[in-house]
C-alpha cells in the first residue's frame, strides 16, 4: 500500500483555544508483585524471571473498565463545574457488548440525559483516534470527556501477565481555558497485526516483538509524526515530550531514527503500573501533564494497526490544575499483592470454592434498577428542605422530621464519610475475604450501611475516613449481568495531606 | 386510654420440641412434637382451640407460606389460622396474636405455635435471602454475625473500652449459657466451654468468634392461652399470665441518620419501656427475676442488658463479669441455655423463651429450676442493629 494514500492529513479546528481543558487518571490500589508471578509460573516459563521487577496495576475483583473510567473521569472533572456535552469511553475490554458502557459512566458522573455517550473500541488506538477526531469535530456547545480504560486479563505464564496493567485516564476536550491546545494531528491506518483478540478469545495473541518494532514502530509511527508535525508547523527538534505507548527499548530505537533525545520520551510507567492498552497514551499524557511547564510541545502517539500522532502545546493554565490530579497520586498509594492464587481468583481466572453461600442468586430486577437509577448510579440521596437532613436512600418521608415529599435530590458520592461501626466477615461470600462492611456517617445526619472495598483486614477502624468509589456490587453469573454501586474505600493519603494544608 | 393486656390472658399449656440438628424431622414433625406437649399440658381437646397463629420465618426453606403448614399438619377443623413473620421476633409475634385475640374477646382459647427447619440448607449459618429488589442493589450482602459484630466495634469505641475487655465479657456470656445449656435436656448444645475456648475460637465476623454465635437449630414451640376468667373456671390455681407484650420496629432512624451511634439497640429500649409500663414495673433490675433475651450473639446479650435497663449504661461489661446474669446471679439470664445453646429455630424462639419462663414460674424447670421466681422477661430482636424489630414480653404469676 502506498502510505501517502493511506495517510489522512487533516486540519485541526482552526481555533487557538481548542484543546484539553483538564486531565485525570486512575490506577487501582492493588499492585501485583511481578516477583510473585515469576515465582509461581517460572517452573514452566523460566525466561519470565527476567521481567520479575516491580509491580503491575491490578484491578480489584469489583473493578472493570467502567468503574476505572468513572474514577479517572472524576479525577479529571472533580472541581470543575462544566456542562459536559459528551462522554466517550475508549477500551478494548468494555464489559458490555450491547449496553452503553459510556452511559453507565455518564450516569455515575451525573452528566444528565442530554449528554452524547459513545463507546470506542476495536483498537488500542481507540482513545488517540478519538482525540484526533475531537480536535477536528468539537462542537461549540461544551466540552467532551474522553476516557480511556483498560482491564485486560492475561494467560498465566505469558509475558503479558507480567507487562500489562489495569488503569484508566481521561481528558476533557473543548474550547476556552485550555491547558494544552491542539496544534496538529495525523492518523495512519495500516493493518499490521502485531497482536489481536477475537471476540470469542479470552486473551491477546501477540507476535514477535522484533517484527513489530522494526516494521511497526520504526516505520508507521515516524510517518504519522511527520504529518502531524508538518500540520502543527513545527519540527521534532521543537518537541519537548513524546508520549509513546511502548517499552523504553522501543522508545530508544525510535529516538535514534527520529534523531532526537531518548530522554524526551515519557515514562511508560512500566515499573509500577504496566501497559494499559487503549488507556496507555492518555495515562502517559496525564503523567506528562503533571510535570509539564507552559509552552511545551507534547507529541502524543497511539499505536496498533496504524498510528495516531497529536501535537499539543501547553498553556499557562496548566499550572492551575497541577498537583490536584493525575496518576502520580494513585501510584503513591498501593496494596502490594504477592499471592498468585489471589491474583488469579480476583480476576476470575481461578475457580475457588467459596462454598454454597456463593450460589446466591444475584438477579437484578432491571425495572427496579431503572426506577432507582439515580440512587444506584449516582448515589443520589435526598435533603429534606424542612430540617436539612441528608439521607440515603431518599424517601417519600424524611427520616428525621417525618415531613412528606420535602426531599431534593443530592448525591453523596463526592462526600467523605466516617466509619461508625464495621466488621470483617469471614462467613459472608466475597471474592476477596473478609467481606468488610459497616455503618458510615456523612455530613448533615446521613448514615448508610455500606460494603467496603480495597481495605485490608485490620485496616478499618471506628472513626476511619472513607471516600466513595464506583464499583461492581454483584455479579449475576446465571445471566451474565453485573450491577454497580458506590463503596467506601480508603481516603488517599495525598488528598488527606492536601485537606490538612487547605484546612 | 387503653390499659393494655396485663393479667387478662393466661398461658394454660406449653410445649417445646427438642432443638438441634433434627435430621429426622421436617417442620411438620417438629410442630406435632411441641403441639402434643402443649395440648396435654393444657388438658384440653383440639376442638377447644378456636384460633391459631403460626410463626415461621424462612418459609422458602421449609414449610411454605400461609396458614396451611399448620392447618394441614394438625388437621385443624378449619379454624382461622394466621401465619406471621417478623424476623427473629416471629415466635413472640405469634404469641401476641393469640393473646390479643383472647384479650379482645374474639375467642376463649387460642394457640400460638412457632417452627423453623433451618438444617435443610446444606450449610452452616442462616440461609441467604433477598432483602428486596431495591435494597439488594445497594445494601451489603451481610450475614447475621457481621451485622451484630458492628455493635461490638461501636460499643467499644463509644465507651472507650479496649476490644480485649469486651471480648472477655462476651466470652463470659457464652460460658454462662453453655453451663446452663448443659442442664437442659432439650437444648441443642449441651457441652460446657471455657473462657479460653471462647476467646481462641475461629473468627466468624470480627470481633465475633465461633462461640460468640448462637446455634442454628431446628425446632418448634407452642403456647395455648385463654382468658384469666376461663382459666379460673378450669380450676387452674398456679396461673401464669401475660403482663405485657410490646413490639418496636425501626423506622429508619438507625440506618439512615447519625442520631444513632451504633452502640445500642434503640428499638429494644423503646419496647422495654413500653413493656415495663404495661406490666407496671418501675425498677426492672429489682422486679424482674429472670430473663430470656435475644442472645443471637454474645455481644447482643451484653448490650441488651443496658437497653433493657437492667445494667447501667456503659457498665454491662462489669455486670457480666461480676456474674449478675449467671444462674446464681442477681438477674439470671438464659437459664435454658438461650439462643446460644438451646438453639435458635427462628420462628419458635420467642415461644421457646416463654416456655422457659412458664416452666420456671410454675417450678417445673427440673435441674435448672431457680428459687421461686414470679416475674420473667423475654426479648427478641429480629434483623440487624441498624434496622430491626424488637419485642419484649413480661410473663408472671397471676398473683405477682
Amino acid at each position: 500500500m502506498n502510505r501517502d494514500q493511506a495517510t489522512h492529513v487533516n486540519q485541526t479546528k482552526n481555533s487557538s483555544n481548542t484543546g484539553i481543558l483538564s486531565f485525570g487518571a486512575y490506577i487501582p490500589r492493588l499492585r501485583m508483585s511481578r516477583r510473585a508471578i515469576a515465582d509461581a509460573v517460572s517452573w514452566a516459563v523460566p525466561g519470565i524471571k527476567g521481567l520479575a521487577k516491580g509491580e503491575r496495576a491490578l484491578g480489584n475483583w469489583d473493578e472493570d473498565v467502567i468503574t476505572m473510567a468513572a474514577e479517572a473521569a472524576r479525577d479529571c472533572i472533580k472541581d470543575l463545574s462544566l456542562d459536559i456535552v459528551g462522554v466517550q469511553l475508549a477500551s478494548t475490554t468494555l464489559p458490555f457488548l450491547d449496553r452503553s458502557n459510556s452511559g453507565v459512566v455518564a450516569d455515575a458522573l451525573q452528566s444528565g440525559k442530554a449528554v452524547h455517550t459513545e463507546d470506542l473500541s476495536g483498537s488500542r488506538r481507540a482513545a488517540t483516534s478519538a482525540l484526533a477526531r475531537l480536535s477536528k469535530t468539537l462542537c461549540d456547545d461544551g466540552p467532551t470527556l474522553l476516557v480511556a480504560s483498560e482491564c485486560r486479563d492475561t494467560r498465566p505464564g505469558s509475558t503479558q501477565e507480567m507487562l500489562y496493567g489495569h488503569a484508566a485516564a481521561a481528558v476533557l476536550v473543548g474550547e476556552g481555558d485550555v491547558i494544552a491546545r491542539f496544534k496538529g494531528v495525523a492518523s495512519i491506518h495500516e493493518d499490521l497485526v502485531d497482536q489481536y483478540r477475537s471476540t470469542d478469545a479470552e486473551y491477546d495473541y501477540a507476535l514477535e516483538e522484533r517484527w513489530v518494532r522494526e516494521e511497526g514502530y520504526f516505520k508507521i509511527v515516524p510517518a504519522a509524526i511527520e504529518e502531524a508535525l508538518a500540520q502543527a508547523g513545527t519540527s521534532i527538534g521543537e518537541v519537548h515530550r513524546i508520549v509513546l505507548p511502548a517499552s523504553s527499548n522501543v522508545a530508544r530505537g525510535l529516538a535514534k531514527r527520529l534523531g532526537t533525545d531518548a530522554e524526551l520520551f515519557a515514562d511508560p510507567l512500566s515499573a509500577n503500573c504496566g501497559d494499559c492498552g487503549a488507556a496507555q497514551p492518555l495515562l502517559m499524557l496525564a503523567a506528562a501533564l503533571e510535570s509539564a511547564v507552559p509552552g511545551e510541545q507534547i507529541l502524543v502517539l497511539g499505536f496498533g494497526q496504524g498510528a495516531d500522532a497529536i501535537v499539543l502545546e501547553t498553556t499557562p493554565k496548566l499550572a492551575d490544575l497541577q498537583g490536584s490530579r493525575g496518576p502520580s497520586r494513585y501510584l503513591a498509594e498501593k496494596r502490594v499483592v504477592d499471592n498468585y492464587t489471589f491474583f488469579l481468583s480476583i480476576r476470575n481466572q481461578l475457580s475457588m470454592d467459596f462454598g454454597i453461600r456463593a450460589e446466591r442468586d444475584n438477579r437484578t430486577a432491571l425495572s427496579a434498577l431503572y426506577r432507582k437509577r439515580g440512587d444506584i448510579s449516582a448515589m443520589m440521596g435526598g435533603r429534606c428542605t424542612q430540617c436539612n437532613t441528608l439521607q440515603f436512600p431518599h424517601a417519600p418521608m424524611c427520616v428525621k422530621c417525618g415531613a412528606h415529599d420535602t426531599q431534593t435530590p443530592e448525591s453523596l458520592s463526592g462526600l467523605t464519610g466516617t466509619v461508625k461501626s464495621f466488621t470483617e466477615d469471614w462467613m459472608a461470600y466475597t471474592r476477596s475475604p473478609p467481606y468488610i462492611y459497616g455503618n458510615v456517617e456523612f455530613e448533615d445526619g446521613a448514615n448508610i450501611m455500606l460494603e467496603f472495598t480495597d481495605f485490608e483486614p485490620g485496616q478499618v477502624e471506628v472513626g476511619s475516613s472513607v471516600r466513595m468509589v464506583f464499583r461492581v456490587k454483584d455479579f449475576d453469573k446465571k445471566r451474565n449481568f453485573h450491577r454497580y454501586f458506590w463503596k467506601p474505600a480508603p481516603v488517599m493519603a495525598s488528598v488527606q495531606d492536601e485537606e490538612t494544608v487547605n484546612g | 386510654m387503653a390499659n393494655g393486656i396485663r393479667d387478662k390472658v393466661a398461658i394454660i399449656g406449653m410445649g417445646c420440641s427438642r432443638f438441634g440438628e433434627r435430621w429426622d424431622c421436617g417442620p411438620e414433625e417438629l410442630m406435632v412434637e411441641s403441639y402434643q406437649e402443649a395440648i396435654a399440658d393444657a388438658g384440653i381437646e383440639q376442638e377447644d382451640i378456636e384460633m391459631a397463629w403460626l410463626g415461621l420465618f424462612f418459609q422458602e426453606q421449609s414449610a411454605g407460606k400461609s396458614a396451611l403448614p399448620l392447618s394441614l399438619t394438625l388437621r385443624l377443623p378449619n379454624i382461622p389460622v394466621t401465619r406471621v413473620e417478623n424476623m427473629c421476633a416471629t415466635g413472640t409475634e405469634a404469641l401476641r396474636g393469640a393473646v390479643y385475640a383472647v384479650a379482645a374477646g374474639a375467642c376463649d382459647v387460642a394457640m400460638a405455635i412457632g417452627v423453623e427447619k433451618l438444617k435443610d440448607t446444606g450449610y452452616g449459618g442462616l440461609p441467604e435471602r433477598s432483602k428486596g429488589t431495591f435494597d439488594d442493589l445497594w445494601l451489603p450482602s451481610s450475614t447475621a454475625p457481621g451485622n451484630f459484630a458492628q455493635l461490638a466495634s461501636a460499643y467499644a469505641a463509644k465507651h472507650k473500652r479496649p476490644m480485649e475487655d469486651l471480648k472477655r465479657a462476651m466470652a463470659h456470656v457464652s460460658v454462662k449459657s453453655h453451663a446452663n445449656g448443659k442442664l437442659n435436656p432439650k437444648a441443642h448444645l449441651r457441652r460446657e466451654i471455657t473462657e479460653e475456648q471462647a476467646l481462641n475460637a475461629p473468627m466468624i465476623a470480627y470481633p465475633l468468634g465461633l462461640f460468640d454465635c448462637c446455634g442454628v437449630s431446628d425446632g418448634s414451640a407452642c403456647a395455648i392461652v385463654t382468658s384469666v376468667e376461663k382459666a379460673k373456671a378450669m380450676g387452674i390455681k398456679d396461673m401464669v399470665t401475660v403482663k405485657a407484650i410490646q413490639l418496636a420496629p425501626s423506622n429508619g432512624l438507625e440506618m439512615s441518620n447519625t442520631a444513632w451511634d451504633g452502640s445500642y439497640l434503640l428499638t429494644t429500649r423503646i419496647a422495654s419501656e413500653r413493656a415495663y409500663a404495661e406490666a407496671g414495673i418501675e425498677n426492672p433490675r429489682k422486679e424482674v427475676d429472670m430473663m430470656e433475651v435475644h442472645d443471637c450473639f454474645s455481644v447482643t446479650e451484653l448490650v441488651v442488658m443496658e437497653d433493657l435497663g437492667i445494667a447501667p449504661e456503659g457498665k454491662a461489661i462489669e455486670d457480666v463479669l461480676d456474674g449478675v446474669f449467671d444462674r446464681d446471679g442477681e438477674v439470671p439470664c438464659q437459664l435454658d441455655g438461650g439462643l446460644k445453646c438451646f438453639g435458635h429455630p427462628i420462628g419458635a424462639s420467642g415461644l421457646r423463651m416463654a416456655y422457659e419462663m412458664y416452666l420456671q414460674l410454675l417450678g417445673r424447670a427440673g435441674d435448672r429450676q431457680i428459687d421461686s421466681p414470679s416475674i420473667g422477661l423475654t426479648h427478641n430482636l429480629g434483623g440487624a442493629p441498624n434496622r430491626n424489630v424488637a419485642s419484649v414480653s413480661i410473663l408472671g404469676l397471676h398473683s405477682a
